[in-house]
């Protein structure tokens, strides 16, 4: 096995709840407006 | 009255000419010119190379466009710069060709007061022998390229539906390659089509990069903090590799492409091959390759353009060791290094340094990402240079310039890691600044609170939504400058 392969190999896996929580619509609806919350924050505090 | 020419109607140069149409008065004019008829929500052709879009839901024609907000549209390719004037005409002027179909080949000069360069990357599949549509690999790069990798790999799940094995290969051509978030995403919308069509066991997919390490994306990776802990891109990435059965190449230069066999070479000198039945590799990206003249007619290309085509402007580019990197060797008011009526932004300007720490094989090999400069950061260059000829036209030519270095500017990327309104993924995330700082944000380089990166549902939704928010902002709808760059 190769360094790439071996370090994929040895990363960790999401566990069933994480994959749950990717997929749930009313998680995911709070994860939408907080991310565009962030993102929006992120982008005003540039120079520009 | 001023004549304003912007060359290039991609997502810089567009929304620079939106701003200044905005900005200025009728009594000023402005002017596009672009070898493209259509303009081209790039983003969205990963989702057009695996069938879940066509051309029409990506691109649309400029021409009316530009007709409904009075700007100057020309159908052509800019060829020779002449920021003095020459003996033909007196004033600075850019001498174009057109591709317009009604007038091809013919030529034309157009005189100018400001001028914007913004004519993005010139895909330089010939820098890989059998590289590209043209040879043995296609390519997402254009709404038609896509449309073209969207057939092949059709035909790779029709041939795994008939139990046929298939070796799918995503990733980048040539060691100096940009655009790696591209090739990932590109790589998992593959995953997700395969998976869906239930022949994921008949495929195997390995993703091939000229990155370190996975997870660099050409920015040198990220570090983020998560449940108090601090992570790094390349965990998180790994992470979603192993989970969706996805095998890696790192530190490759690919040298060549046969019928079949990608040869590339690797950091540590080593030569190797890797069989393909289908190959996605982005091409390595050239500046527009535009000539220049002075008052006396003497080639000054060279001092105004680098050797890669990218327009040089206020950068420090003095050569020096990695450790010497500082975030202000940055541009940040765009203008030529030359002529301060000029301006370079998007990936047409020359940036002084990868962000990614420069590697070279034994054999001399350069195999280091160069800095992506596409999307949100090429928006924001676009809205800059706009707003400061806006300030000159209006005050005069000592207005003081506007300024957005990407070492003081965030991006956020979104990459989709398949489609799918309840069953789409995508990696969303943030970095602030673009470029690292680490004088000012310490060994990171980059703000703690403002570089994240999340994988779910929600990721999807939000590049679905900016998919449609960006094209309603570049066909100039009521109150699209209201829209973020």
């Amino acid at each position: 096995m190769d360094e790439a392969a071996a370090s994929i190999a040895s990363s960790p896996l999401p566990t069933d709840q994480t994959l749950r929580r990717r997929k749930s619509l009313v998680f995911q609806l709070w994860r939408f407006a907080a991310l565009n919350l962030r993102m929006l924050t992120m982008i005003t505090k540039g120079s520009h | 009255m001023a004549r304003v020419v912007v060359l290039g109607a991609g997502i810089s140069g567009h929304t620079a000419a939106l701003h200044l149409r905005r900005l200025l008065g009728k009594g000023h004019e402005v002017v596009v010119v672009s070898p493209n008829s259509k303009w081209n929500w790039i983003p969205s052709n990963i989702w057009v190379g695996v069938g879940k879009m066509n051309t029409d839901q990506v691109t649309f024609p400029l021409a009316p466009i530009y007709k409904r907000k009075g700007i100057t549209f020309h159908q052509a390719l800019a060829t020779t710069l002449y920021p003095e004037g020459s003996a033909e005409l007196a004033s600075p002027h850019v001498a174009i060709k057109y591709t317009d179909p009604s007038r091809l080949n013919e030529t034309a000069n157009l005189a100018y007061d400001y001028l914007i360069n913004a004519t993005g990357p010139k895909l330089n599949f010939a820098a890989t022998p059998g590289l590209g549509p043209d040879g043995y690999t296609v390519s997402v790069c254009t709404a038609p390229h896509a449309t073209e990798a969207a057939g092949h790999l059709a035909a790779a799940i029709a041939k795994m539906k008939q139990g046929e094995r298939q070796r799918l290969v995503v990733g980048v051509g040539h060691g100096t390659c940009t655009c790696e978030g591209a090739a990932f995403e590109y790589t998992f919308n593959v995953e997700h089509e395969i998976r869906d069509a239930g022949v994921r066991d008949m495929a195997d997919i390995t993703y091939l990069t000229n990155e370190y390490e996975l997870g660099d994306f050409g920015v040198g990776g990220m570090t983020f903090t998560q449940n108090g802990f601090e992570t790094t891109s390349k965990l998180w990435t790994e992470s979603l590799f192993r989970e969706r059965g996805v095998n890696a190449v790192l530190q490759a230069h690919v040298e060549k492409i046969e019928p079949g066999v990608i040869h590339y070479e690797q950091l540590d000198g080593s030569k190797n091959t890797l069989e393909y039945d289908f190959a996605m590799l982005l091409p390595p990206f050239r500046g527009a390759d535009m000539q220049v003249f002075n008052a006396a007619g003497e080639d000054i290309t060279a001092e105004v353009f680098a050797p890669s085509g990218f327009m040089k402007v206020d950068a420090n580019y003095t050569a020096k060791p990695f450790e010497e990197w500082r975030a202000e060797d940055w541009p940040s008011t765009y203008e030529s290094a030359r002529f301060p009526n000029v301006f370079g932004v998007g990936i047409a300007f020359a940036p002084p340094h990868q962000i990614s720490k420069p590697r070279t094989s034994p054999n001399g090999t350069v195999i280091t990402p160069a800095p992506p400069r596409t999307g949100m950061p090429s928006g924001v260059m676009g809205k800059t240079a706009a707003m400061t000829i806006f300030d000159r036209i209006k005050m005069g030519s000592s207005a003081t310039s506007h300024k957005a270095s990407m070492a003081n500017m965030g991006a956020a990327c979104v990459a989709s890691a398949g489609t799918g309104l309840r069953r789409g993924s995508a990696a969303a995330m943030t970095m602030y600044p673009v470029v690292p700082d680490y004088q000012r944000f310490g060994p990171t380089g980059r703000s703690a609170k403002d570089t994240f990166g999340e994988i779910g549902l929600a990721g999807h939704w939000i590049k679905y939504m900016l998919h449609f928010a960006f094209i309603y902002k570049a066909k100039a709808r009521p109150l699209w400058y209201l829209i973020p760059e």
